[in-house]
């Protein structure tokens, strides 16, 4: 065709999200009230119900040859869907489009990427489990709180950014010397002893965990949901100036910065309703419901939790803002004065030698050299995408088998990529060497483990 | 111009000594029987779940074909869900192409009125397994051709394909378990035996000399290794033979199971020209063992008598030479005589693209049958990783507790090693330059180089193009009619 035409990119995109219990509407003429949840809205009633018995027809088919794993993706030429059984009956399920380049006369490259699943974990922390909640208010009350849920969350979605890094869903944790993680211990303790009913607390500094008192696993999602929702909604004010309109609820307190993200918005106003986001967390065997209270000040945020059961009033807001305001503020800018001499030590901030990815599964540590910015909507890295597609694969290679491996790749741009996997950690690291062979890109990484990580990784 | 036979037609037409493959009744070996118990498997039953690659063959119209394990009658249900999620995704301007679980892929295939299904528990990914079920399908066609199937559905959506393979699971069956046992199929490649270029050019002087107009190709196999080829001058200027085509050729000449005298039967090679029959004279050259076997195609239906007679020749030439000796004393090298201490195993194909396309690939092993097995799977993981569409490598260097792989794409060749796990970085670089080192040494002997062509008499024929998608009416009015 005339080679004036232009080619259209297209990115993967999230095409419909849904939920469902086929337990709900088993007969015929009954298919819509299986559907929980469903986005787009504006979809007609009919190709609702026919997507998701699309959906159901699937998993039964895969249960003929496994009872116990059905299906968990479905891809064709146009998109890719994929089966999430959050609790025995209730089914997720999101469409998303293929990332297709269209020329003239044909389209369809082949998809690129392995796509790591959305963690719609995310939501068990926030809806409890969905039988309870039926329990309670039966489906309507189920459907509206997913409907207010998801239609947020769905919006923090964006899987173009998505690589390895969402695969681990690691906690990016702040370096910090002994005396300051000290100060932060004692001030953690201090809160909870005089504050009786906060019984969990977790304490971060600049989008980054310090210490907490949760089980890894709801921790981890707490920080994926504070990292891409609620932070980065409470981060304009701060950022704007003294005089600018914004900032309305710092005003008037000269003794600290501190103020509540979640909760009172303005503690002196005295009529101002305001509630808790509550949380899930512990599921899986004691099964609370919290309250979480997040309170920040500058760029230090702690986030208390406290029995549901409780009812939190004014007053309670008023004697943790006294109590934690100052003392918040204080750490906060120890912490930020301590960063700072660590920084003049180790000079100026260059481009890393190495660039590699580091997660431990073990305490969900991560650590990159290869994210300059990693945002929920944007992922900013200093390497090729096809490069970190390369992780993404040895990464899958490392997960079929449960020992210590290592694979050494070579790209057609000659770039080579490493990965090791040792002993519940790994670490990927892209060189840019082109002319160097297998036993120099060895040489390089021997070096890159003696210097950041000492002992870890066996080497020949 | 009857470029197109119905196969019902053929059988009317019979001379005494052909035999329409569809017709032929294997004799009883210990692996029919274990087919049998496959086909009376209980589907739905643990052990037919536990299998690890069911494969399904069903029509547009959801009637059963064809299943690898169970009876395909009592499978005609889940077929038919099969051609329902084919449909409904269909309907929407979509195709269905695979289902991922954790423990099976599910991979979809359709060619004209055919739904191939695979249902793989062994971690191939997708573009293997397609293109495995695309071998199913031109097997299928191998024996039928591709214009009478589209032809037959046609005519009738409802038809029951098995009325014409029957008999022919075994083929299916074969094809299927050389694919799990065989890294050919992965690397596109036909193994060849290795003897010397003297030896070797003997022997296909001699295949050169036996020839009758309309043969096209002969053929010398030994242990399922090709020995020699010849082939016609110019029927074939700008057609290939691919290796897959063989590999169909040789499935079906073992499928087939006959020893002592010869098999004259139809046979299309789908890639060469789906359309139409080649016949193929098939004959043993040292029975009883039955290791040398001679393969002759001719376009000429009426031909067999001709064709045996070129047998007789070779024979006779083979018996003044004592070629057969030859091949016997041919040493299949194993990775001992190269002294290289850590490497266990190692596929390498050259790809120097020549004469006509042959792909020659060696293999050595001293390890079992069932290690060499079982490492296709690892080999297979490197090789759809490195020749992947959107991400391609140069190199993979893998270290696991078994062993330590490598696979490697140059220029000039593709090769996939396997050394002791806990072999240095150093030892294996030097053991395969060692190696590469050595397989140029013996390239001769260890490839067939070229591909030595005969004339039959005058002919100025046109070769037919493969895939007939760009289809000029080559009416040609030569004895080569039946190519086009």
């Amino acid at each position: 065709m005339a080679s004036g035409m232009q080619e259209k990119q297209y990115t993967p995109s999230l095409l419909s999200f849904f939920i469902y219990n086929p337990k709900f509407g088993p007969r015929e003429g009954e298919e819509e009230k299986k559907i929980l949840f469903y986005h787009p809205i504006e979809i007609e009633k009919n190709e609702k119900i026919r997507n998701v018995g699309l959906c159901e027809a699937i998993v039964q088919f895969t249960r003929t040859f496994s009872p116990t794993n059905p299906a968990k993706s479905l891809h064709t030429q146009k998109n890719r869907q994929f089966f999430h059984e959050a609790e025995e009956n209730y089914w997720m399920v999101m469409v998303v489009r293929n990332p297709m380049v269209e020329k003239p006369n044909k389209d369809g490259k082949p998809p690129t990427v392995e796509y790591q699943e959305e963690e719609i974990i995310v939501s068990n922390l926030f809806n409890g489990t969905f039988s309870r909640a039926f329990e309670a208010g039966g489906v309507e009350l189920l459907t509206q709180k997913l409907e207010k849920f998801f239609y947020r969350y769905l919006q923090t979605l964006h899987l173009q950014s998505c690589d390895l890094l969402d695969v681990f869903g690691g906690i990016s944790f702040f370096p910090l010397d002994k005396m300051t993680y000290l100060k932060i211990q004692s001030f953690v303790n201090r809160v909870e002893e005089s504050l009786s009913l906060v019984k969990y607390t977790a304490f971060l500094y600049n989008d980054q965990l310090i210490w907490s008192g949760l089980e890894q696993d709801d921790m981890r999602i707490l920080y994926k949901y504070l990292t891409t929702s609620l932070f980065p909604r409470h981060s304009e004010p701060e950022l704007a100036g003294r005089d600018s309109p914004l900032r309305p609820e710092v005003a008037g307190n000269l003794l600290h910065y501190g103020r509540f993200l979640t909760g009172p918005a303005n503690l002196k106003d005295p009529d101002a309703k305001f509630r808790f986001p509550r949380i899930f967390v512990n599921t899986e065997d004691s099964y609370e419901e919290l309250h979480l209270i997040v309170y920040k000040a500058m760029t230090a945020a702690v986030c208390f939790m406290v029995n549901a059961a409780v009812d939190l009033n004014r007053e309670f807001c008023e004697q943790l803002d006294s109590l934690v305001g100052p003392q918040l503020t204080l750490l906060a800018s120890d912490i930020c004065e301590q960063f700072n001499i660590n920084r003049r030590i180790s000079g100026p901030e260059k481009e890393p030698q190495f660039k590699f990815i580091y997660f431990n599964h073990m305490n969900l540590a991560e650590k990159s050299t290869i994210h300059m910015r990693k945002t929920a909507s944007v992922s900013l890295t200093s390497v090729h995408p096809d490069l970190m597609k390369i992780l993404g694969d040895i990464n899958c290679d490392f997960a079929r088998v449960n020992e210590d491996e290592e694979i050494i790749v070579k790209a057609m741009t000659d770039y080579w990529v490493v990965g090791k996997k040792s002993d519940q950690r790994e670490l990927y690291v892209i060189l840019n060497q082109k002319n160097a062979n297998l036993i120099e890109v060895n040489e390089e990484v021997k070096r890159l483990c003696a210097t950041q990580f000492n002992n870890i990784f066996f080497l020949d | 111009m009857e470029s197109h036979r119905d196969p019902l037609c053929d059988i009317n037409r019979t001379s005494r000594r052909l035999v329409i493959f569809h017709l032929l009744w294997p004799r009883r070996t210990s692996v029919d029987a274990l087919g049998l118990a496959y086909m009376n498997e209980e589907i739905m039953s643990e052990s037919w779940r536990q299998h690890r690659k069911h494969v399904f063959v069903l029509s547009e119209a959801g009637k059963p074909i064809y299943s690898r394990y169970g009876n395909e009658e009592a499978l005609s249900s889940t077929m038919g869900v099969m051609m329902a999620l084919v449909s409904f995704v269909q309907a929407g301007g979509n195709m269905i192409q695979s289902i991922f679980s954790d423990e099976h892929t599910v991979v979809f295939l359709q060619k004209g009125p055919l739904v191939f299904v695979s249902v793989s528990a062994t971690r191939q990914s997708e573009q293997q397994l397609r293109r495995e079920l695309l071998h199913v399908y031109h097997q299928i066609v191998s024996m039928l051709t591709q214009a009478s199937i589209n032809r037959i559905f046609e005519r009738r959506k409802n038809f029951d394909l098995r009325r014409l393979l029957f008999g022919s699971e075994k083929v299916l069956d074969g094809l299927l378990d050389v694919m799990d046992s065989d890294p050919s199929f992965m690397l596109s490649a036909v193994q060849c035996l290795p003897l010397p270029s003297s030896s070797r050019d003997a022997l296909s002087h001699i295949l050169q000399k036996a020839i009758t107009p309309d043969l096209v190709f002969s053929f010398l196999i030994a242990n399922n290794r090709l020995v020699s080829v010849v082939q016609e001058k110019t029927v074939l200027e700008d057609a290939r033979l691919k290796p897959s085509d063989l590999h169909l050729l040789f499935n079906l000449i073992r499928a087939s199971a006959f020893q002592a005298g010869e098999i004259w039967m139809p046979i299309c090679l789908p890639l060469f020209n789906h359309d139409c029959y080649f016949y193929a004279y098939v004959a043993y050259l040292d029975p009883p063992e039955c290791t040398v076997c001679l393969v002759l195609l001719s376009t000429d239906k009426e031909a067999f008598y001709a064709v045996a007679e070129c047998k007789r020749k070779i024979e006779e030439a083979f018996a003044s030479q004592n070629a057969l000796q030859w091949v016997a004393n041919t040493q299949l090298y194993y990775v001992d005589d190269i002294s290289v201490a850590n490497l266990r195993h190692f596929l390498y194909k050259p790809s120097k693209v020549l004469d006509h396309h042959r792909h020659p690939e060696m293999e050595v092993g001293y390890r079992s049958q069932e290690e060499r097995i079982r490492l296709l799977d690892p080999y297979r993981n490197m090789h759809n990783r490195i020749h992947s569409t959107s991400r391609p490598l140069k190199l993979i260097y893998h270290s696991a507790g078994k062993e330590t792989l490598l696979a490697w794409v140059t220029s000039k060749f593709e090769m996939f090693a396997c050394f002791t796990p806990l072999v240095t970085k150093k030892s294996a670089i030097s053991e395969l330059t060692k190696l590469l080192r050595w397989i140029k040494k013996e390239e001769d002997r260890l490839f067939i180089c070229h591909l030595p062509k005969y004339s039959t008499a005058p002919q100025p024929g046109r070769s037919s193009t493969d895939r007939g998608s760009s289809a000029r009416p080559n009416t040609s009015d030569t004895g080569l009619l039946s190519l086009l």
